[in-house]
């Protein structure tokens, strides 16, 4: 039963943007081919199909460079300080990407950025070094918004890979460069592949960027478009779910790739022995400076905006002159979080969101692994193929499709923090579900069967052994689905309303209205409900798959 | 009635052409241990979960002193937690999140008996598996043979009806595996319990057992005593996994009433078979075990095809014009490959004839 509702749950968004796209009206009116001619006929649909091929390659080439660089330079090189440069390299996912997106429009504005109010001050007249509205800004921001991503998927076989495979192409006569590039990258190409396709998903259905720099800067992306033809004057939610669609078909043609290279990924297993250090290659005089280089990147996807966002959030307004001690003050601080009268009802329903879709997403997650791998129902091999497909549907896609359906329903949970509740489970169930059930895969079956014998009923043993066996990666997970959730905008800015408003969508309100400095605040509030959770109970949790 | 009891016993996995058990009947008595012998795949380990209650048999019944606890006509399927039963696993199965005491008062948890009665029964099994006072450490932190005994313990400590071991040396290294073998044996000689040993180790199955059940495709090959199916294998099959190695074709000479004269390769030989209905000149095939052939100044002669030092005894593979034959013998002599030996039975050797 919770089976067959979850592949329902996850599968009938994507029918629901077929259909959408292909009706003149709501579901259920005359069909029609105009929304799906209307995606090249369109000036503006067509100039964001372009603008969304050149971000997703652009970001996703910067990412790649830039997870696969730190990877191999803080795994397999002796550069100065590669562990610390390996925990700065994973630090942006705990952080929002609206903190990287505010950070960033403080360093690199073109009136009032830090850096060309440095390049004045330099020059002695307005110079403008770099403009983060521009398509390259762009790509800067997701591309090391991703890179973390990249990073996680490609370091720990760097680490892993068995020596003696090494050894044996440095015996057989291989100089450094030619074991690099004929044994050392060969090896990883699964997991090469398998990110860099995550990275197109993930960089194609970025919306956050796009919606606020990139309108800002009037360049057209296919994901603020769709949010545009949805939200503004005049609304046209058949083209959106057109334009829904392609990047749905992309996605899921991504997805399918990916788990082609994974599932291939079994002749190229190299877990070798235990203690087999692989060898570190010595940079030479290239040491301090690749290291300087590396740690340069690690702090500009999290500290450095980080510090600029913090700095933003005490000053009194934000422009080119403002940076004077004079200036400084709490009354952000004071008037976001005591006297805006939106800040308090949406942390209140972030917290109710990521609080029970977190806990939604990890109960659900325990009960279709145990279907999947203990039960081994009827239903298990579909219910694996479709746990998988909602990670190549971009968030807003997902949304148009979650609103296309409930809003036919009358009087239902259209308009209710419910639906936005179904959203985010929908979209974060399968990552939940890839945690538990690597975590359940773990436990022997013996370790339950002893316990059925010396007298614990199903329940019981579940409680007794089960539960706590997987505790660390269950806490983990939940963490990931509390702060995923707690952050996600994509989804719910086609479902919110007024009454369901929630923090990421309250961001946006303040992005729109300008005022930086309050935004700087919002955007912390939003880190700090994030981030104390997951300090406090980070010593329990485990994260990742091994 | 007393001990378990298991008939027409039926078990698919998948394909429904394959058997892993195919109309199993045995009775396994109170306080004794009987022995499931077989290779891989035998079906010995699908009886012993059967008889758990973790998988359930597609068709046949299970009794446990006299309460049905399976029946496939009836669709009664008792639950592992309801059979009073203890296991034994190869993996151990220890929860590596409970101390060694936590998982021995596991079952007297579950069977909700009362604190004060959980830690004395949990002491008194601690001493008794010679793990007194490391009650609070953890499993990890223990080597494989005490990790082998918390097992037995958690298994024991509650007083089930019968216990079911499932391979549980395999893990061991061969010193550690000879040891607990010999350590099993005497807290069964301490006090008998009803016990099911599945194993694919021949020397096992004759130390543990009070009976041998053979087991082939998912059927019973023979049933009996550990010396009655070391020294006389009843089929092909038996013979190989007691590991006689010469299945000697030959032709019956004389018959007493179970005792066979037969002429081999090797000469003329007592024999003995299961079967009744030889008659003289009939041809027949004997198991001839490598060690009850000696290698002596009379008897028939064959030509040493290769001589293979073991240590503790050497093995010479001779040929009987055309009839290679394994002889095992202790002492010291070999011979070179191609001079000829003359080779006879040990004194007193019965060996077995073999109904296939």
């Amino acid at each position: 039963m919770v089976a067959a509702l979850a592949v329902i749950m996850v599968l009938y968004p994507v029918a629901v943007v077929a259909l959408r796209s292909i009706s003149k009206e709501e579901i259920g009116s005359p069909l029609t081919l105009e929304w799906i001619s209307a995606l090249f006929a369109s000036a503006r649909s067509r100039e964001a199909l372009v603008n969304t091929v050149i971000y997703t390659a652009g970001s996703t080439v910067l990412a790649m460079g830039l997870g696969v660089g730190l990877a191999f330079l803080s795994t397999r090189t002796d550069m100065p300080g590669g562990r610390t440069i390996g925990v700065l390299a994973l630090l942006p996912m705990l952080v929002p990407p609206f903190i990287l997106v505010v950070g960033w429009v403080a360093i690199a504005d073109p009136n009032a950025g830090f850096i060309n109010i440095l390049a004045s001050a330099l020059m002695g007249s307005r110079t403008t070094w770099v403009s983060i509205n521009t398509m390259a800004g762009l790509i800067w921001m997701t591309g090391l918004f991703l890179t973390p991503y990249v990073y996680l998927m490609v370091a720990a076989g760097f680490r892993n890979s068995d020596s003696a495979m090494e050894e044996a192409a440095r015996v057989s006569g291989a100089g450094r460069r030619r074991l690099l590039f004929t044994v050392i990258l060969p090896l990883q190409r699964p997991a090469l592949l398998a990110a860099l396709l995550l990275v197109i998903i993930m960089a194609a259905g970025d919306f956050i960027i796009p919606a606020t720099v990139g309108l800002k800067a009037k360049i057209y992306m296919l994901p603020s478009l769709i949010w545009q033809n949805h939200a503004s004057f005049p609304a046209r939610p058949g083209l959106a779910a057109a334009q829904s669609l392609l990047l749905v078909a992309v996605g899921l043609l991504c997805i399918y790739f990916q788990r082609r290279a994974l599932s291939r990924g079994g002749r190229y297993t190299t877990v070798g022995g235990k203690g087999s250090h692989p060898t570190l290659f010595p940079l030479g005089k290239l040491r301090y400076p690749l290291g300087a280089f590396a740690l340069l990147f690690a702090l500009s996807s999290s500290v450095i905006p980080l510090l600029a966002v913090g700095s933003m959030a005490f000053m009194r307004y934000w422009s080119p002159y403002a940076l004077k001690p004079e200036n400084l003050t709490w009354r952000n601080f004071n008037y976001m979080l005591f006297e805006y009268p939106q800040v308090w009802p949406s942390a209140q329903h972030s917290l109710f969101l990521a609080f029970a879709g977190a806990t939604a997403c990890v109960v659900l997650a325990i009960a279709l692994a145990w279907y999947v791998l203990r039960m081994r129902g009827k239903l298990a091999g579909i219910v694996e193929y479709a746990m998988v497909l909602p990670l190549g549907i971009p968030g807003i896609a997902l949304g148009v499709g979650i609103l296309s359906l409930w809003i036919l329903v009358p009087g239902g949970i259209y308009g209710t923090l419910w639906i936005l509740l179904l959203a985010y489970v929908t979209a974060h169930i399968p990552v939940a579900m890839q945690f538990v059930s690597s975590a359940l895969h773990r436990i022997h079956t013996d370790l339950e069967d002893a316990s059925r014998i010396a007298g614990q009923a199903w329940a019981g043993t579940v409680r007794r052994i089960n539960i706590p066996l997987m505790r660390p990666a269950l806490i983990g997970s939940w963490l990931l689905m509390y702060v995923v959730i707690l952050r996600e905008i994509s989804l719910v800015i086609l479902l919110y309303n007024p009454s369901t408003i929630v923090l990421s969508v309250g961001l946006m309100d303040v992005w729109q209205n300008g005022f930086y400095p309050e935004l700087a605040v919002y955007s912390l509030l939003l880190l700090a409900l994030g981030v104390v959770p997951v300090a406090v109970l980070w010593k329990f949790a485990r994260f990742g798959a091994d | 009635m007393n001990g378990l009891s298991v008939q027409g016993l039926s078990k698919a996995y998948g394909d429904a052409s394959v058997r892993a058990l195919d109309n199993f009947s045995l009775d396994f008595p109170a306080d004794q241990c009987t022995v499931l012998l077989g290779p891989s795949g035998c079906g010995k380990t699908t009886v012993l979960r059967s008889i758990a209650g973790l998988i359930a048999p597609d068709a046949g019944r299970i009794t446990i002193d006299g309460a049905v606890v399976f029946d496939a006509a009836s669709g009664s399927d008792v639950p592992p937690e309801k059979r009073r039963l203890g296991m034994v696993f190869q993996s151990y199965a220890l929860w590596p999140h409970l101390s060694v005491a936590e998982n021995i008062a596991y079952p007297l948890l579950s069977a909700g008996l009362p604190k004060a009665e959980v830690a004395r029964r949990t002491e008194a099994m601690l001493d008794w598996i010679g793990l007194g006072g490391m009650g609070s450490r953890y499993v990890h932190e223990l080597s494989g043979g005490q990790q082998q005994r918390i097992s037995l313990g958690r298994a024991m400590v509650a007083k089930p009806r019968a216990i079911l071991f499932d391979e549980p040396l395999s893990n061991l290294d061969a010193r550690l595996r000879e040891r607990m073998r010999l350590e099993l044996l005497a807290l069964r000689q301490q006090a008998p319990f009803t016990s099911i040993y599945v194993t694919h180790d021949q020397l096992e199955a004759m130390t543990l057992a009070d009976r041998v059940v053979v087991m082939r495709a998912g059927k019973i090959e023979q049933v009996g005593s550990p010396e009655e199916v070391y020294k006389r294998p009843r089929t092909r099959f038996s013979a190989d996994f007691v590991g006689i190695p010469n299945l000697l074709e030959a032709t019956v000479r004389s018959i007493a009433g179970p005792d066979l004269v037969v002429e081999t390769a090797v000469g003329v030989l007592a024999a003995r078979s299961w079967r009744s209905d030889w008659s003289a000149g009939v041809r027949c095939t004997v198991a001839v075990r490598p060690t009850l052939l000696t290698v002596q100044g009379e008897g028939r002669s064959g030509r040493v095809v290769r001589s293979v030092f073991q240590g503790a005894s050497t093995i010479e593979l001779i040929d009987f014009n055309g009839t290679q034959v394994a002889i095992e013998s202790l002492g010291e002599e070999r011979h070179d490959p191609g001079s000829t030996v003359t080779v006879k039975p040990a004194t007193g050797a019965v060996f077995a004839v073999l109904d296939d």
